[in-house]
């Protein structure tokens, strides 16, 4: 089902989402955009490239509460906190960010263990993704074509919106989007001309430039496990890392998470936070035994799960070449480059 | 001034002279990163590593940074620019590398610019002097044609505010802290190991981006580095969601300066200023 409205109408659309439940979508920040939840329908603004930090956090967020407790008292006295989720809309994810929906789904919501927080998170959303801009060039960051991902790539979303001038064309991809574009009645049927549009755009979102390499999950993966032990190959990639964590807090596929108890007078509280394996701490042990004390292999981990375990074990790399981590490390270390020399090396 | 590419080639051929002659064994320089927008912290080891050397516009990182990385007593080259220079002068003073070990290599330098923001990099986010504090060696013309700005001018609006708004304006920007430690893992002074915020017992801030652990994160890092701070204002730089941690920084580093006569890395035989005792040290801190 093909809709479409004016991008000036846009706000219409964001306050009927708002009136069905809760609506994410970008709103500049001055750091840049990023997703938010919106209270006012005008914050809503599609004048992005990309978000600084991924979408992830919608479905993962940076920190989540499981139990409350209080100190002294036996377990059961502990409360669980439950979700209750409204119905959430997600609008205006890039086809990179939506290709990591799926890969974060193996690890929350398909191997056997199922993270009820994710799972519900991702029932109760509908996913807008949104094609890049093919009139623009991509970032220098940017390199999901060697990860076989257009710029305007409609799987895995709910609804998929492309940019026509001064109209959103937006197509509803499965039967949850559907539904819901049937029900908005501010939009405007789509016309055979648009239909065409749409096709076209998004067959021409697989030729959008982005860096790219011949890049063969099989070969990265031989290739990366040869070098393990090439310690001079990864002291050189990572002599400028400063072991912080923004590459992995920005990372759309970073999942890592560390269960904290939160105890103030008495009143406690457990709850995932997001980790990074780029920390000093990240893999310290009880005993004081720390296994990654450098910051080449708490590199070389990072750069190995996502290009080589991670294939080993699921059959596809962790990465979906947004460039985030690359675009803001503060010493320009860049994932692309690493892979690129690993290869040739 | 000396342009860019002149200092390059000087960085390069001086780098080259001391590691052939085994005056020091890593030259800590710029190297290339994927575009000349973006350039690297690079350790150049061998005279092969002397040809990426790079430097441009865009090379802001404080090198003082990766000092501590190599064994004591190894012989280092370093690129200094002025606030680089300074927190090489304060690692000195707090017994962090000895001076004999370095060849430090000077860059005057005016018109650096942020790479995110293409803004010009002056007094409002570092020290805002332009040639090296100490050096063993000038790689270029020292600039004296610009006008010294105060680093502090840039506070007189922070300043104008009563303390609630003060107080409301860092609990709004500590909100947007995400606790990647970017901050701390960029300044040359941070080296405690380990930090406070990494310790687990005990535990001195909880582990979630919010407050008032952010806060507790904050302003410990803050106090920490009173009168130690030597406004690269590298923090800033790279934190990925803009905080003004410079604001701060330069506000305690203002008070230290008016209160003791002191700025941070000013003068190899200084002592640092809050390790330091005299008779007539201000009082003001104790009011």
């Amino acid at each position: 089902m093909l809709k479409k409205i004016s991008i000036n109408k846009i706000s219409e659309l964001a306050a009927a989402l708002m009136g069905k439940g809760l609506l994410l979508a970008p709103v500049k920040e001055n750091s840049g955009h990023n997703f938010a939840e919106i209270k006012d329908p005008e914050q809503v603004d599609l004048g992005f490239h990309n978000t600084v930090a991924s979408p992830k956090a919608a479905f993962f967020p940076h920190k989540e509460d499981f139990i409350k407790y209080e100190t002294g008292k036996p377990m059961d006295a502990a409360s669980v906190i439950g979700l209750n989720l409204p119905p959430t809309f997600l609008l205006g994810v890039r086809p990179c960010d939506v290709k990591s929906f799926g890969i974060m789904d193996i690890h929350f919501n398909a191997s056997g263990i199922i993270d009820p927080y994710w799972k519900q998170r991702r029932e109760a959303t509908t996913i807008f993704g949104f094609a890049f801009d093919l009139e623009k060039p991509a970032e220098t960051e940017e390199f999901y074509q060697t990860l076989g991902i257009g710029a305007a790539d409609p799987e895995g979303s709910d609804v998929f919106m492309i940019k026509n001038g001064g109209n959103l064309l937006l197509d509803s991809i499965t039967p949850k989007g559907e539904k819901l574009l049937g029900e908005l009645k501010m939009l405007n049927e789509g016309k055979a001309a648009d239909k065409k549009y749409y096709d076209e755009y998004v067959k021409k979102g697989k030729e959008y430039k982005t860096r790219s390499m011949c890049l063969e999950p099989g070969a990265i993966t031989k290739k990366l496990e040869d070098l393990f032990q090439n310690t001079d190959f990864w002291n050189r990639v990572s002599s400028a890392c400063i072991s912080c964590g923004v590459c992995t807090f920005v990372c759309p596929t970073c999942y890592c998470f560390d269960i904290c108890d939160d105890t103030l007078f008495g009143q406690g509280t457990r709850r995932r936070v997001w980790d990074a394996c780029m920390f000093t701490d990240f893999t310290l042990e009880a005993s004081g035994h720390n296994p990654r004390t450098q910051a080449y292999q708490r590199l070389r981990q990072k750069i190995n799960h996502k290009y080589s375990y991670h294939v080993r074990k699921y059959g596809v790399i962790s990465c979906v070449g947004c460039g985030r981590c690359t675009k803001h490390c503060p010493v320009n270390i860049d994932i692309f480059s690493i892979i690129e020399a690993a290869m040739k090396a | 001034m000396t342009d860019f590419k002149q200092i390059e080639n000087n960085l390069k051929k001086e780098a080259k002279r001391l590691l052939e002659a085994g005056e020091v064994t890593v030259a800590l320089a710029y190297g290339r990163g994927y575009d000349a927008k973006h350039p690297m912290p690079f350790a150049a080891k061998t005279i092969a590593d002397v040809e990426s050397i790079v430097f441009n516009e865009y090379c802001n990182f404080n090198m003082a940074r990766y000092l501590m990385r190599y064994p004591a007593e190894t012989k280092i080259a370093i690129a200094a620019k002025a606030a680089d220079s300074r927190a090489i002068i304060q690692l000195v003073q707090e017994e962090k590398v000895r001076r004999e070990d370095l060849v430090i290599l000077g860059i005057p330098a005016y018109g650096m610019k942020n790479q995110k923001t293409d803004e010009v990099v002056d007094s409002k986010t570092t020290c805002g002097l332009y040639n090296p504090v100490l050096y063993d060696i000038l790689l270029g013309e020292e600039v004296h044609w610009q006008p010294v700005v105060s680093p502090y001018d840039v506070l007189a609006e922070y300043e104008a505010m009563d303390k609630e708004a003060r107080w409301a304006f860092w609990k709004k920007e500590f909100d947007k802290c995400i606790r990647c430690y970017a901050c701390r893992k960029a300044c040359p002074m941070c080296y405690c190991d380990p930090c406070f915020i990494d310790q687990n017992k005990p535990r001195w801030a909880d582990k979630a981006p919010q407050s008032p652990g952010n806060m507790m994160y904050h302003l410990t890092r803050f106090h920490h580095l009173a009168g130690r701070c030597i406004d690269c204002g590298e923090c800033s730089r790279a934190c990925p969601v803009d905080i003004p941690l410079y604001l701060f920084h330069k506000k305690v580093a203002k008070e230290c300066e008016e209160m003791f006569g002191q700025a941070a890395g000013m003068k190899l035989e200084d002592k640092p200023v809050l390790v330091d005792f005299r008779v007539e040290d201000s009082d003001k801190i104790l009011e």
